[in-house]
């Protein structure tokens, strides 16, 4: 943890407390004002935030992973919330199971570890944060990360909306044209919040890396990131793993949890409970 | 099971309890306001500098409440809106869809109109735009001559998706100008769905479940985690759901319920009359019926052995009628051997599954999908399967299945006293969808030819039986995708020779028409409203404009027809405008004199009783028109439980496992066309003979095709982002396509089990070919083990050849993927009207 708070420290852009952020009151200010101002209490008693997910609850319904992509200016073909299916068995003996992935939030990122450039980093709550100006794109951090959850921008995200071409000529419009008109940025559906994290990062740019940071953006103002909100099936839940008394923590206690790719020390902060395939099973004793 | 009822009473209780004491102690004026407050606290999360709006989703038919968060009048993203006690700030993958759907740039932006003569699949319309001036005066033009000719009844109004703003254009439009033809598209959603509880409790409507109270649920080709109805609020609770109740799913393939079930049953398509027939043997015979609703035999033993007949006389019913008529003419022999030879299911998953259900009563749920029903024999099967709900007792019960709660709302102003006598020859005329004819008894609310036969339509257009069609008004619909047998629609409107369509995007449907008015989109730019249910409550929730609409679109319900009523007006037809007159605002009692005060107006009157406190009738409370529009909607009280029992909509007013409401319906019809009930019964397809007729019952599948050559059974269902068919233009929908269990993104893919693709020589991915008697696809091969062998399933959604450039591969010319209705036979449930979608299509596959 220390190392982490360290590179909080020294990164240039700072994050903000939830605090520091309502008392400079707005998002302009927040992204000037520096991290010297928090509390002594507030710095020694960081947060290590957590997601749990309750597998049971899901129901493989793809809010989390649409939500995200509005949320956070996601661009066609990339997804920060992603979701892993499998079925298996053999008719008519089969299972199909859906588990949503994210960034893991890893305590031991190895993309923070193996960033030359410090743009991946350890910030607010622990959230493995990424700071654009600092990213030359080398691809470390994607060849680092097990989880393939990173993604390089290769060109200018959403070509799509870049474009000036008409369906029906006179009669229908073009992706630049309905942007334009309704003052978006590139997207007409454009959420600037996430301008809030860092310059540069509401879109993101040809050259450099993206992944999920928690919805740092929400979670420092206080606020749930936005597919925890959108999970109809109530199956996210977020909390510091640091307070026993969290949801998270609770929940964390009650069921025994699993991470992906364990062996490899990563220590994710995102953590599955029960099973998405519920319900009791058939009482057999089997055969020999 | 006593106990959990308790619990659920007192719970109830306590809360009415508080909530009276908090209204005598406050006044009940304060009481909504309060609540309101209580719900802003719990949700109120300063995001930004935009506000959240509140409006409605119709991306399928959950009619979730909703909110649009707006940056400068710039739609950001959407929630659940958290006042609603149906979806409880709860909201689905395809609503976010929505804000790619308003912000598409293949939208239409201004009124167009075919330069292209000639019509046809192969014939680009050349469209271009015109005002709407133009438009109006032309569309105004055409029904002037109708008039003037005395041909009104040639007019004809096709109505897809809607609100329930619907009869301004729908009804009172089409009846002051003359038509008998206003057709819905009804009968391509799920109508032989009602059949069921109508002819066993009285009650044609879809049903809303219990689910959180039940301990058992069998969903019957229904995928409520995907698609049917309140998605959003099953999806929030099943977590919970599963922990309490088994959960059993019949479906030929392993759908996103199944996946999340305790039992699937991958039964043979059409076959679930079988199995719902079967089960209710087992409960009989096992004596598992719920008997405070069912009775029991007056000696208190069970006299229901298998094979054998019952006395009518030993059994005493309570709130039911035709127990033991059902046994002596269906059950008795339909004992679990039976069952499995038909369904294709082990003995054992039936027996396991009927036991279970049986011993949850009255905790039980049949949850009755429009997969058993919209088949060519499904109204029966509707009806077999929902009376599984009268033996177990969960009818109207706690953790059962409900009707709808009672709300407010008015209709609009009579059209009667504006219907001159042009109007009212036309529309004496016959519908053209021939709904009442001798094959097409239709028998909503047990009155013969009162249903729709919406695809059916088509027919009746191209034979010009029973007359010809001169000009067609159309909006939200696409029926030359959306329709069965789609050929016979691109036909039918190459026909016709004056089609306007009302529409937000040119579609397969615009492809043939002449003149296109650029609509709005519901969710964002519309004024309207609609009701719905779902968790033991009803919501009236609005539709607003949350954003100005980028382009010159107008509202499809109402600000067209005021537009077309004023330009008639101008041309010495004023019986329209003067009838939307009357659409006073109830507000400030002035009349409405453009289309956006009319617009609005109308949306007051026909809520008004849910916001002027003046006129409270129940549910929530408002201080006024403007505190309902923040709030976006209306909750009704909660749910009386049990209030039916015995006092049903049916002839005997008692749940009828022998049907005196279809009996008599039957007879209308057989007796209207001088005939038998068993001659219509013959001519409409069915087996059954006699008595059968009028109780649950199982008949063979109806499949079109010759098994030798078209050996595979095709498995329709519809996708989990499917907007109903409007959303593959939505890159979202291509990206996400996985998210339907065994789909691919950005792919069209028919499942098949590896045992038949191995067979077929056919491999992962390869183009395939599927061909029915009536129409090929092309798509990718998928090799699934979610698919029974035998069937090949493939998911509606995909094939546009014209809905934009992501959901075409070329527009205009090249489908994505294939569109299931080309090879879906027209064929119909007659008694309901319906279209058939599952367990009708066999097909052969090819590599393509």
């Amino acid at each position: 943890m220390k190392s982490s708070e360290q590179q909080n420290q020294s990164a240039p852009w700072r994050m903000v407390s939830r605090r520091e952020f309502l008392k400079a009151g707005g998002a302009g200010a927040a992204v000037l004002s520096t991290a010297q101002n928090a509390s002594a209490s507030e710095r020694s008693k960081p947060k290590r935030l957590a997601m749990v997910i309750d597998l049971q609850r899901c129901t493989g319904c793809g809010g989390c992973v649409v939500s995200c992509k509005s949320e956070n200016n996601v661009q066609r073909g990339v997804a920060w919330a992603g979701r892993e299916i499998r079925t298996t068995g053999k008719f008519p003996n089969v299972r199909f199971e859906f588990i949503p992935t994210l960034c893991n939030q890893c305590e031991n990122a190895p993309c923070v570890k193996g960033c030359p450039t410090g743009a991946m980093h350890k910030g607010y709550g622990d959230i493995t944060m990424h700071t654009p100006k600092k990213c030359i794109g080398c691809g470390t951090c994607i060849a680092m990360c097990p989880y393939d959850v990173i993604s390089r921008n290769d060109e200018d995200p959403h070509r799509h909306w870049r474009t000036g071409d008409a369906l029906i000529k006179g009669c229908t419009s073009s992706p630049e044209e309905v942007t334009g008109r309704v003052k978006g940025n590139v997207v007409p559906y454009y959420n600037d919040a996430k301008e809030e994290s860092a310059p540069g990062f509401g879109m993101r740019y040809k050259g450099i890396v993206e992944k999920c940071t928690l919805c740092d953006h929400r979670v420092k103002k206080g606020l749930l990131p936005h597919c925890v909100l959108s999970c109809p099936s109530r199956a996210r839940v977020m909390g510091d793993l640091n307070d026993p008394d969290s949801a998270a923590s609770k929940l964390l206690a009650k069921y025994r949890p699993w991470r992906p790719k364990e062996h490899l020390g990563t220590e994710p902060k995102v953590f599955y409970v029960r099973s998405f395939n519920a319900g009791a099973s058939e009482y057999t004793r089997g055969s020999v | 099971m006593k106990e959990r009822e308790d619990r659920i009473t007192r719970q109830s209780f306590m809360k009415t309890a508080a909530v009276a004491a908090a209204a005598t102690a406050l006044g009940s004026a304060l009481k909504p306001a309060l609540r309101a407050f209580a719900q802003t606290e719990r949700t109120a999360q300063r995001e930004g500098d935009g506000e959240w709006k509140s409006t409605t989703c119709q991306g399928c038919t959950s009619w979730c409440s909703v909110q649009v968060y707006v940056v400068d009048g710039r739609a950001v993203k959407v929630r659940g809106n958290p006042n609603s006690k149906v979806n409880r700030g709860n909201c689905c993958a395809r609503c976010h869809l929505s804000l790619q759907q308003v912000y598409d740039p293949d939208r239409i932006k201004t009124p167009m109109k075919r330069t292209n003569p000639r019509k046809g699949r192969n014939e680009d319309p050349r469209f271009v735009p015109i005002s709407w001036d133009e438009a109006l005066d032309t569309i105004a033009d055409k029904i002037m001559d109708l008039r003037q000719n005395n041909e009104t009844y040639k007019y004809m109004l096709m109505r897809g998706r809607y609100s329930y703003m619907r009869d301004v254009l729908y009804d009172r439009m089409t009846k002051i100008i003359g038509s008998p033809n206003n057709i819905s598209h009804s009968a391509i959603c799920a109508e032989a769905e009602k059949f069921g509880p109508y002819y066993t409790e009285g009650l044609w409507d879809y049903r809303q479940y219990d689910v959180s109270n039940t301990r058992y649920i069998i969903l019957w080709g229904a995928d409520p985690l995907s698609a049917n109805r309140q998605v959003s609020h099953y999806l929030s609770v099943w977590g919970d759901v599963i922990d309490r109740a088994e959960v059993a799913v019949v479906d030929p393939r392993l759908s996103a319920s199944a996946a999340k079930a305790r039992q699937w049953l991958p039964i043979m398509p059409g076959q679930d009359g079988a199995l719902a027939v079967g089960i209710a043997h087992i409960i009989l015979a096992e004596g598992l019926w719920y008997k405070d609703f069912v009775g029991d035999f007056k000696d208190g033993a069970n006299k229901f052995v298998p094979g054998q007949q019952v006395s009518e006389e030993d059994f005493e019913e309570r709130h039911t009628h035709g127990l033991v008529k059902w046994w002596n003419l269906e059950l008795k022999d339909k004992t679990p051997e039976w069952t499995a030879t038909k369904t294709g299911l082990p003995v054992e998953q039936i027996r396991k599954v009927a036991i279970g259900f049986g011993r949850a009563a009255p905790h039980a749920i049949c949850w009755v999908g429009g997969g058993p029903a919209m088949q060519v024999r499904g109204g029966y099967t509707a009806m077999a399967a929902h009376a599984l709900n009268g033996l177990v007792g969960s009818v109207d019960n706690i953790g059962g299945t409900l009707k709808a709660n009672k709300e407010y709302t008015l209709q609009f102003p009579a059209p009667d006293a504006f219907l001159d006598e042009i109007a009212k020859a036309g529309k004496a005329h016959k519908k053209i969808d021939q709904r009442g004819t001798k094959a097409f008894p239709a028998l909503k609310e047990g009155k013969p030819g009162s249903a729709v036969v919406t695809n059916n339509a088509a027919d009746g257009v191209l034979n010009e039986d029973p007359n010809e069609i001169k000009v067609a008004m159309c909006y939200m619909n696409n029926f030359t995708f959306s329709c069965p047998q789609t050929d016979r629609w691109e036909r039918a409107l190459s026909k016709i020779p004056f089609i306007v369509h009302l529409t937000t995007h040119a579609s397969e449907f615009t492809h043939f028409c002449d003149i296109v008015l650029p609509s709005v989109h519901h969710m964002y730019e519309k004024w309207g409203y609609v009701k719905a249910i779902g968790n033991a409550h009803r919501h009236v929730t609005l539709l607003e404009p949350v954003i100005e609409p980028i382009w010159d679109v107008k509202i499809d319900e109402t600000e067209i027809p005021w537009l077309i009523a004023e330009k008639l007006a101008e041309r010495g037809f004023d019986n329209l405008l003067r009838h939307y007159q009357e659409y006073i605002d109830p507000e400030t009692g002035k009349r409405p004199t453009n289309e956006r005060e009319f617009a609005l107006y109308s949306l007051k009157y026909a809520t008004h009783h849910l916001w002027d406190p003046a006129e409270y009738k129940g549910g929530d409370k408002f201080t006024g028109w403007e505190h309902f529009r923040k709030t976006g909607v209306w909750n009704s009280d909660p749910y009386p439980y049990r209030k039916r029992w015995s006092n049903m909509a049916t002839k005997t007013k008692k749940f009828e496992f022998y049907s005196e409401t279809l009996r008599a319906a039957l007879i209308a019809h057989a007796e209207k066309h001088g005939t038998t009930v068993d001659d219509i019964l013959e001519t409409c397809k069915y087996q059954a003979r006699g008595e059968r007729a009028f109780i649950p019952h199982h008949e063979e599948p109806y499949l079109w095709g010759d098994e030798k050559e078209y050996p595979l059974i095709h498995v329709d269902y519809k996708s989990r982002l499917n907007r109903e068919g409007r959303s593959a233009n939505c890159p979202w929908y291509q990206e996400l396509k996985d998210l339907d269990p065994g789909d691919v993104p950005w792919d069209d893919v028919a499942k098949l089990n590896p045992i038949d693709a191995k067979k077929l020589g056919i491999g992962d991915g390869d183009r395939i070919r599927l061909i029915s008697k009536t129409g090929q696809i092309e798509c990718h091969a998928k090799l699934w083990e979610g698919t029974r062998p035998g069937t090949v399933a493939k998911c509606y959604g995909q094939g546009h050849w014209a809905y934009g450039r992501v959901a075409a591969k070329e527009f205009g010319k090249v489908p994505r993927g294939g569109n299931n209705n080309v090879i879906i036979p027209a064929d119909y449930d007659r008694l309901s009207g319906s279209t058939a979608f599952y367990g009708i299509t066999r097909v052969k596959v090819v590599k393509a």
